[in-house]
């Protein structure tokens, strides 16, 4: 892996971080039939083609939500409701100008070209960038998960908390509101998920993308309340959770989202994203950085 | 001698729906495979109709059990596999069988040639192929029943 200069990301390009299977399917495929595809390969979009096997969109999540909200029946093609075209980068672009084209289109993931732009060669999401990320900051060797097992004290540049990088608001739907209000909100704020809290304020679930698809392929009347479909127990982690714990814990649980309690309380005080980690761009801790100035000074 | 899909099909089959749920049909794979003693990789999915909805395999269901970063922690040594299993496993909550079966299915009929159905399955990378006629599913081949099936014409010649 490239050392890094002024932030871990500097000099890796695209082909380091994507993803390389493509999930793809013609135009013609049914809505009902594209959710089987994200549901089995845990992707929040895939790439629709023509009849000549060429990208011309994207369906995502929030396209298939839009759908369900918008009662059009599940069996349409996907055409009707993809978006396009899909956007594009290229296998050598630096990770950084991926990045600044997916803050500025206001998407959340790109497909990557192979050489002559002749096919897509890979997918390029937030995700992916974090765990690059993370798999960087694991085999540095200031990783305070090596450092754990020697001393763990010795730390002499400051690690990244939850509570540095979170999004202190934390909207929340109560768990007798429809299903359809839940879906507003989330459009409402481009979230990917929302929590629930019961009569008492207590958070005692949360809706995602994910739980209102498999809601609209099991055919579930978007009347219904929000609590039959909402995922529990609430995924969280501490506000002073170190950000390499936090993110290795999404990973491996397979979350994009962790709500974040406030020390030694249940109150939740804020929401951390694989997109808030990949935004840091930097590793972990301080100590890239760190070494960084030494070497110049 | 056996030259078409209805002399080589298998007739005792088991079926899930789509509304199954996923933990259900782990369970069901193995009462299957003990009752029609073979050991069974996939399973006709069938709709309140009676007809052929989908197919699924073991390997639809591994792929969503699959962890999605797999390629990250794959080399660590500090992993809790078995807490990685329980929190897939904590996913198949709200899954079904129809959210993860193939609906685009190939079928043959009763009268197609075991050549023809060798042909499809090598093309097509399909270990079982429904037998169905007028809508009604009458049996499956298995890549095993026409395995076995093209050895024991090997061994009479």
């Amino acid at each position: 892996m490239p050392k890094p200069s002024n932030n871990t990301l500097s000099g890796l390009v695209a082909s380091q971080a994507m993803r390389r299977q493509i999930i793809r399917l013609p135009k013609e495929t049914t809505i009902s039939n594209s959710i089987n595809a994200l549901i089995k390969y845990k992707i929040n979009a895939l790439l629709t083609t023509d009849h000549d096997d060429r990208p011309i969109g994207v369906l995502s999540k929030t396209d298939i939500m839009g759908a369900y909200y918008a009662g059009i029946p599940i069996d349409t093609p996907v055409e009707d409701i993809m978006s396009a075209p899909p956007l594009f980068c290229h296998e050598e672009d630096a990770l950084e100008k991926a990045l600044e084209r997916m803050r500025t289109k206001g998407i959340y993931r790109l497909y990557v070209m192979g050489p002559d732009d002749a096919q897509v060669v890979g997918a390029l999401a937030y995700p992916d960038i974090v765990g690059l990320l993370y798999r960087y900051c694991h085999d540095c060797e200031l990783s305070h998960i090596r450092l754990k097992r020697k001393e763990p004290h010795t730390d002499a540049f400051k690690r990244f908390i939850v509570n540095d990088v979170m999004t202190a608001e934390v909207k929340a739907v109560l768990n007798d509101v429809s299903i359809l209000q839940v879906m507003e909100e989330l459009s409402m704020h481009r979230f990917g998920a929302i929590l629930v809290r019961d009569g008492a304020q207590t958070p005692c679930g949360v809706i995602s993308k994910t739980d209102l698809t498999l809601a609209y392929k099991h055919g579930i009347d978007p009347q219904t309340p929000a609590e039959s479909i909402m995922s529990s127990p609430v995924q969280s982690c501490g506000a002073d959770d170190l950000l390499e714990d936090a993110i290795k814990q999404m990973i491996l649980s397979d979350v994009q989202r962790l709500f974040v309690n406030r020390s030694h309380s249940s109150e939740i005080v804020g929401v951390f994203s694989l997109s808030d980690a990949a935004r840091i761009r930097s590793g972990s801790c301080h100590a890239c950085i760190s070494s960084r100035i030494t070497v110049e000074s | 001698m056996k030259t078409s899909a209805i002399d080589i099909m298998t007739t005792r089959f088991h079926t899930l729906t789509p509304e199954t749920p996923v933990s259900d049909a782990v369970r069901l794979f193995k009462q299957a495979s003990r009752e029609e003693g073979r050991k069974i990789f996939g399973m006709m999915v069938v709709d309140s109709e009676g007809s052929l909805a989908g197919l699924i395999s073991m390997y639809d269901i591994l792929l969503f059990m699959r962890p999605k970063h797999t390629h990250i922690w794959g080399m660590m040594d500090d992993i809790d596999i078995p807490g990685i299993v329980d929190a897939a496993c904590e996913k198949t909550k709200s899954v079904q069988v129809g959210d993860l079966m193939s609906s685009e299915v190939l079928t043959i009929t009763p009268q197609t040639h075991i050549f023809m159905i060798l042909d499809i399955m090598i093309k097509k990378h399909v270990r079982r192929l429904p037998v169905v006629e007028n809508g009604q599913i009458l049996g499956i081949v298995y890549l095993s029943d026409l395995f076995y099936n093209l050895l024991d014409r090997f061994a009479e010649n």
